[in-house]
């Protein structure tokens, strides 16, 4: 068995005499190989604006490669408040983009190191986040004491 | 003003006892620049595949329709998401920095799309 991701983009009405139908598939696996990945983490939270938060783990938190390939990231802003409401996201204090409500995103993800961790900042008040992260080795933070 | 209607499926038997089939829609209004489905061929030199000046808020679509060979998307300097081969990205982006995209090697093709919110 494997896991899997497929998108489909439409629209009937964005060009002129021709709809838009757009789609894709990929099955997920371990960095390098044709293995199927075997670990994910996944949940709902709810996040106060104000602060920026760390979402997923460090490039030291992953095994071996695992880190530089085969790490997928699902986020969508489950908030149904209006415009004001909004996540942003990036990497490495580079803004990439706004989460409003109902959006959502999927990237493989490129941790090549501690720096290029996934940040995100609610904005406008408290947004509730559904998201999943995929990764063939990551591990647990050795105990503080 | 049109709508774009982007799905997700993320489903798996591998990654617990309980199957996951999550499946996740949205309805965005586009009403500025599109690009549909296009193809580049990247190098492993870095390409400007949007350039933040020319856009406002978007929503990216991108595609590796190669093999075997993988491409680097950076967002500015940061380098930022990795597709292998047969592997896309969607993705709202404020165009806050450019995006650029580069191979590991060899001339892979690059599928992409923006919508301009």
């Amino acid at each position: 068995m494997a896991t899997t991701a497929t998108i489909s983009i439409s629209s009937p009405d964005l060009m002129p005499g021709s709809s838009l139908s757009i789609a894709a598939n990929t099955t997920l696996t371990k960095a390098g190989v044709t293995a199927d990945l075997t670990q994910m983490e996944t949940g709902v939270i709810s996040l106060v604006s104000g602060t920026e938060y760390r979402l997923g783990p460090l490039a030291t938190e992953m095994a071996d490669d695992a880190h530089d390939i085969a790490s997928y990231l699902y986020i969508c802003n489950t908030t149904t408040e209006d415009a004001t409401y909004y996540i942003d996201w990036g990497i490495n204090e580079t803004m990439i983009g706004r989460l409003y409500a109902g959006d959502w995103m999927f990237i493989p993800w490129n941790a090549s190191d501690d720096a290029a961790e996934i940040e995100i900042e609610p904005q406008g008040g408290t947004n509730t986040i559904e998201y999943a992260f995929f990764n063939s080795d990551f591990i647990l933070p050795t105990a503080a004491a | 003003m049109a709508t774009l209607t982007p799905t997700l499926t993320l489903a798996s038997t591998d990654t617990g006892s309980d199957e996951l089939s999550l499946s996740v829609t949205d309805s965005l209004n586009i009403t500025k620049a599109i690009i549909s489905p296009s193809k580049v061929a990247l190098s492993t030199g870095d390409l400007t595949l949007f350039a933040a000046a020319s856009y406002t808020k978007s929503y990216v679509y991108l595609k590796n329709t190669d093999d075997t060979i993988a491409m680097d998307i950076d967002f500015g300097t940061q380098l930022s998401i990795q597709l292998a081969a047969g592997e896309f990205a969607f993705f709202p982006w404020e165009s806050s920095g450019n995006i650029l995209a580069k191979s590991a090697s060899g001339t892979p093709y690059l599928e992409y799309a923006i919508f301009e919110a």
